[in-house]
């Protein structure tokens, strides 16, 4: 779909955390929980990546995940980038 | 007195682990509108009125608006602030005897102050007969229409335990239905989406028998979704709300109803009819007062042989995961920052929430930033009602009529 990087993704959450006064931090391994990262946060960041990419993406993909840290957002994220 | 037949089913809430006999009565004036701190205070006051004669409106602490608290005062009622222990009563200056056995719900209020919408533990109640036994996830708002589906088939048929989430555990739920035992749980299409993507594998060991959606549309691709992941329980989608009370319900795995179940004249069964492309319903689960036929405002469109609900008719409300967002209150307070001369807001589709709000904003002050206009607005409106996406125009759109596009 793009070649949209995953620093370039990174830098999307961080800005969807700095709007509301909260840090991504650097690393990939933070809960969600702990930096209050929910769901109205993805679905922004979805938004953002599609208005970047100039697509839709699809969340409804079919399989169970477990999605509970940064890393595991950005590697949803490039899963559905590269689909 | 006959205890309602599901007083000994377990009810799950934070902590604590009891059953309805169990819980502590409240001291309540007859008549009373009780904001409650938990859906455990919440359960308390739904036992201490099943257990007696009385009148009682119960809603989430947060809903206690001072409009709303002087309306219910003026209607008579008893405005009661409930913290487990800690209870603070306020007495309507007009204070009155009960309606005996009267439920109020609170409509959600988007465009304007909730109404009060009457209601009874018996038309609450719209599911009987035999059942199997279950544990239910509550996830719903205490005193929400959905709220108190699940809160009367507990109450009223014995083997319907209960497990509420709590706003703060709401994202880890499936651990929490792992933990419990749950085997049925009700929730709006987002709310199993998000489920699904956050926690698919936990998810997978909760041995759910019913899935049931509700609250917002429920499209095909979510049904999909849902029997992919429990390929062993029924599905069901709901079309209930305070008003209409629980109107249809369909099992068999596909979007909308059959259109077989049109002006279909059925005894205990509410009347389905399209008038031009808007949803009619005469239920006899429909609130106190409510016209016999109701005017539903959803948007229905006919495929084949199904009737499928795709959305809100001519409105300003925005339905973002299952809360109703007034588009014009979000206009209204993006207005208000000095910073800003015109606004436009709508309904943006998006990923696992199905819609958020959208802004287009013309400024007057070019240094008013994006963060900046979220900051506004988070701090005037619920966090769902927040802008996501803001577009800065340089002038206001004009349309062919010369009329701005808002």
């Amino acid at each position: 779909m793009s070649d949209l990087s995953r620093d370039e993704v990174r830098g999307m959450m961080a800005d969807v955390l700095t709007k509301q006064g909260k840090t991504l931090p650097a690393g990939d391994t933070t809960p969600l929980d702990e930096i209050g990262f929910r769901s109205l946060d993805f679905s922004e960041l979805a938004l953002r990546v599609e208005d970047e990419v100039d697509a839709e993406l699809n969340f409804d993909a079919p399989g169970l995940r477990e999605i509970r840290t940064v890393g595991d957002v950005l590697d949803f994220i490039d899963q559905l980038l590269t689909a | 007195m006959t205890l309602p037949a599901g007083a000994a089913n377990r009810i799950v809430s934070g902590d604590t682990t009891t059953t309805w006999q169990d819980l502590a009565l409240v001291d309540l004036p007859g008549a009373a509108a009780v904001f409650v701190a938990d859906d455990l205070d919440a359960a308390r006051v739904v036992w201490t009125h099943a257990t007696g004669s009385r009148e009682t409106l119960v809603a989430a602490a947060s809903r206690a608006e001072p409009g709303l608290v002087d309306s219910l005062l003026d209607a008579g009622l008893a405005v009661v602030h409930l913290a487990g222990d800690d209870i603070e009563v306020t007495a309507s200056p007009t204070p009155r005897p009960p309606e005996a056995d009267r439920v109020w719900l609170l409509t959600s209020g988007t465009t304007g102050r909730p109404k009060r919408v009457g209601h009874t533990l018996a038309s609450l109640t719209t599911v009987g007969g035999q059942q199997p036994p279950r544990t239910w996830l509550c996830p719903y708002t205490p005193g929400a229409y959905a709220w108190w589906q699940v809160v009367t088939l507990s109450l009223n048929l014995p083997g319907q335990d209960i497990v509420f989430v709590s706003p703060q555990d709401f994202e880890r739920w499936p651990e929490l239905a792992r933990r419990h035992g749950v085997t049925a749980a009700s929730g709006t299409p987002t709310f199993w989406r998000q489920a699904l993507l956050r926690s698919g594998e936990t998810l997978r060991e909760v041995g759910l028998q019913q899935v049931t959606l509700g609250g917002e549309p429920v499209d095909q691709g979510v049904l999909d979704l849902v029997h992919e992941a429990f390929p062993a329980a029924r599905v069901s989608w709901i079309y209930a709300s305070s008003e209409a009370g629980a109107a249809i319900a369909v099992h068999d795995g596909r979007a909308g109803f059959p259109a077989a179940w049109l002006d279909r004249d059925a005894p205990g069964r509410p009347r389905l009819r399209v008038d031009g492309d808007e949803l009619l319903i005469a239920s006899p689960h429909r609130g106190a007062g409510i016209d016999a036929e109701l005017h539903t405002g959803d948007r229905v469109q006919i495929v084949d042989d199904r009737v499928l609900i795709t959305g809100r008719l001519a409105t300003d409300e925005i339905n973002v995961g299952g809360s109703k967002v007034s588009a014009a209150q979000v206009r209204e307070v993006l207005l208000s920052h000095p910073g800003v001369a015109w606004a436009a807001v709508k309904g943006r589709r998006a990923p696992l929430v199905g819609t958020v709000v959208a802004a287009d904003v013309v400024l007057s002050d070019p240094s008013v930033t994006e963060a900046g206009l979220a900051q506004w607005c988070a701090a005037r409106l619920a966090e769902y009602a927040v802008p996501r996406r803001f577009r800065m125009l340089d002038s206001v759109p004009i349309s062919e009529s010369l009329k701005s596009d808002v």
